[in-house]
């Protein structure tokens, strides 16, 4: 308990740390989503206005008024009779997927990895396993999973975890040898005990470095998740652009589409949010 | 009252392919209690080494070190070490880098705030115990390493060049520093340099060393009342004597380009 107290409490000096005012960050926050979402505006309206001129079909590709409209009259649900999903529904079930596997990921690459670096032949043996597997995309993953766990989310999870899991175990490998020899001495003149170096000087010191690969690494894992929802999982944002596929239905691709750009963005501002907060003592690259 | 003994300490390390460098080559010194000693050499010469051995980080080829005569095996935070440079953890407070010690040894939290507030209090830097090393100037940080090692209570400070990286103001305002902290907390130092007049200026005692191998070459008792000025004559007996020395040992490893011919 007084543990979890000393990490609350030191998360509130990182927040409350004198970096900026309270005033300049609300606008700081309002005007780099005036960024974001300008560029976005402007695509809207060429596009909008290319539909009305008649330069695009809109039958084949609708504009977005055309398609939020189709989804509010649709009442935010897509599909008909048992086949049906709400769009909130589809929205979680991707998410949870990939922020369950990728948590996995994490936690067991830093885990194995941190292990291997402590035990040299273990680490001899497991790395040329790990290069080897590696290379193996995310997608190519996907007829093993539906083979080994059924059409579900455990397929799902399965997929985003051994795309982030063998990548980060590497990099924890890595970053674990190129910590400051001086990080550790001190820390030993300091008294600590060897278990203790581990986990309050190596593990701080990896996790900005694995952190930014499992950002980068999060692309393909999403990437991969909505094509196993496309290929055989039947729900999540990857089913709805497959039923606009079978339906002919174009407002329903789109949607899709859309959804899965903003939700992507959305868990990379988050990731990046977390290393921000979190993992401040390193700037994220 | 001797404090430490580091007796005919030989240091080779085994390189790959057989390739072998001898580091130290019988080297012995030593620290009284309360005492200020100096360890002055070129870069290169193996004083790193030897303070890293004392520290009990890396263990000697031969001879020994004695710490009140016992043999050290291992480090210990009763001699604590301040490097140069990046000893700081970069993701923990002032406060939590000066209670990083005490916290792995599971002193309780009554005692452990007491003695942390107390030190950064002498050390000038309570207003700053919420600050991240990264919000410090380098004066600052290594003020806060100072203060890390000087909570642990250590009856020997080692410290390895420890203001090498600062620029000329701060490094003279960090030698006063240091000495008051000695003077008040009662530490015995053992302090690595390069720098002739920064070993006149701290030390008591001054061992001067050769570099290929690490050798001691002599060992100079700074006779000259405190506080010490740069600029007075006898400072500069001093240091003319010890540059001449120092001359000495680097042109006797210096091969001129017309020997080459």
């Amino acid at each position: 308990m007084s543990r979890r107290l000393d990490a609350l409490a030191s998360m509130r000096t990182v927040l409350a740390a004198p970096r900026d005012g309270v005033a300049s960050t609300a606008s700081r926050m309002l005007r780099s989503i005036v960024r974001v979402l300008f560029p976005w505006l402007v695509v809207v309206l060429v596009w909008e206005a290319a539909a009305r001129a008649g330069y695009v079909n809109v039958t084949l590709f609708p504009p977005p008024s055309h398609f939020i409209r189709y989804v509010i009259e649709n009442d935010f649900r897509f599909g008909i009779g048992p086949q049906g999903v709400t769009m909130w529904a589809s929205i979680l079930s991707s998410l949870l997927r990939v922020l369950v596997g990728l948590a996995l990921g994490f936690v067991a690459a830093l885990a194995t990895g941190l292990l291997l670096s402590t035990w040299p032949a273990g680490r001899n043996f497991i790395m040329p396993l790990l290069q080897g597997l590696a290379p193996i995309a995310p997608i190519a993953w996907i007829p093993l999973g539906i083979v080994l766990f059924g059409v579900g989310n455990k397929t799902a999870i399965f997929i985003v975890f051994v795309g982030v899991f063998f990548v980060l175990t590497i990099a924890t490998t890595v970053a674990v040898s190129s910590v400051d020899q001086k990080l550790i001495k001190s820390a030993r003149t300091l008294g600590a005990s060897g278990p203790q170096i581990w986990t309050t000087v190596v593990l701080p010191a990896v996790l900005p470095q694995v952190f930014t690969l499992l950002r980068i690494n999060f692309f393909g894992a999403w990437m991969a998740v909505l094509a196993a929802e496309m290929v055989g999982l039947k729900n999540g944002l990857g089913a709805i652009i497959i039923m606009g596929r079978e339906m002919f239905d174009t407002d329903l691709i789109l949607v899709g589409m859309c959804l899965i750009g903003a939700c992507g963005y959305a868990v990379d501002s988050l990731l990046l949010a977390i290393q921000r907060s979190v993992l401040w003592w390193k700037e994220p690259t | 009252m001797t404090l430490l003994k580091a007796v005919q300490i030989t240091k080779v390390w085994e390189g790959a392919r057989g390739l072998s460098v001898k580091a130290l080559d019988n080297v012995s010194v030593e620290a009284d209690n309360g005492a200020f000693v100096a360890i002055l050499g070129p870069s290169g010469c193996g004083k790193s080494t030897l303070l890293e051995i004392i520290a009990g980080l890396e263990a000697p080829t031969t001879g020994d070190v004695r710490m009140d005569g016992r043999t050290v095996t291992e480090a210990s935070p009763e001699r604590c070490m301040v490097f140069q440079d990046l000893c700081l953890f970069p993701w923990l407070s002032v406060f939590d880098n000066v209670a990083f010690g005490l916290r792995r040894r599971g002193i309780a939290r009554a005692e452990l705030k007491e003695r942390v507030d107390e030190v950064l209090d002498r050390v000038g830097l309570s207003r700053f115990a919420g600050h991240f090393p990264h919000q410090l100037s380098g004066g600052m940080k290594q003020r806060v390493a100072i203060a890390r090692a000087l909570v642990q209570k250590p009856r020997l400070l080692l410290m390895d060049e420890p203001f090498a990286a600062l620029d000329f103001q701060t490094r003279v305002l960090m030698q006063h520093f240091l000495l008051e902290v000695w003077e008040s907390f009662g530490t015995t130092i053992m302090f690595v340099t390069h720098h002739i007049d920064e070993a006149i200026l701290l030390a008591d005692t001054v061992y001067v060393m050769s570099a290929g191998p690490g050798r001691i070459v002599d060992c100079v008792d700074i006779e000259l009342p405190r506080p010490r000025s740069y600029t007075t004559d006898a400072f500069n007996q001093y240091r003319v004597a010890l540059t001449e020395q120092m001359e000495r040992e680097v042109m006797r490893t210096y091969q001129p380009l017309a020997a080459a011919e």
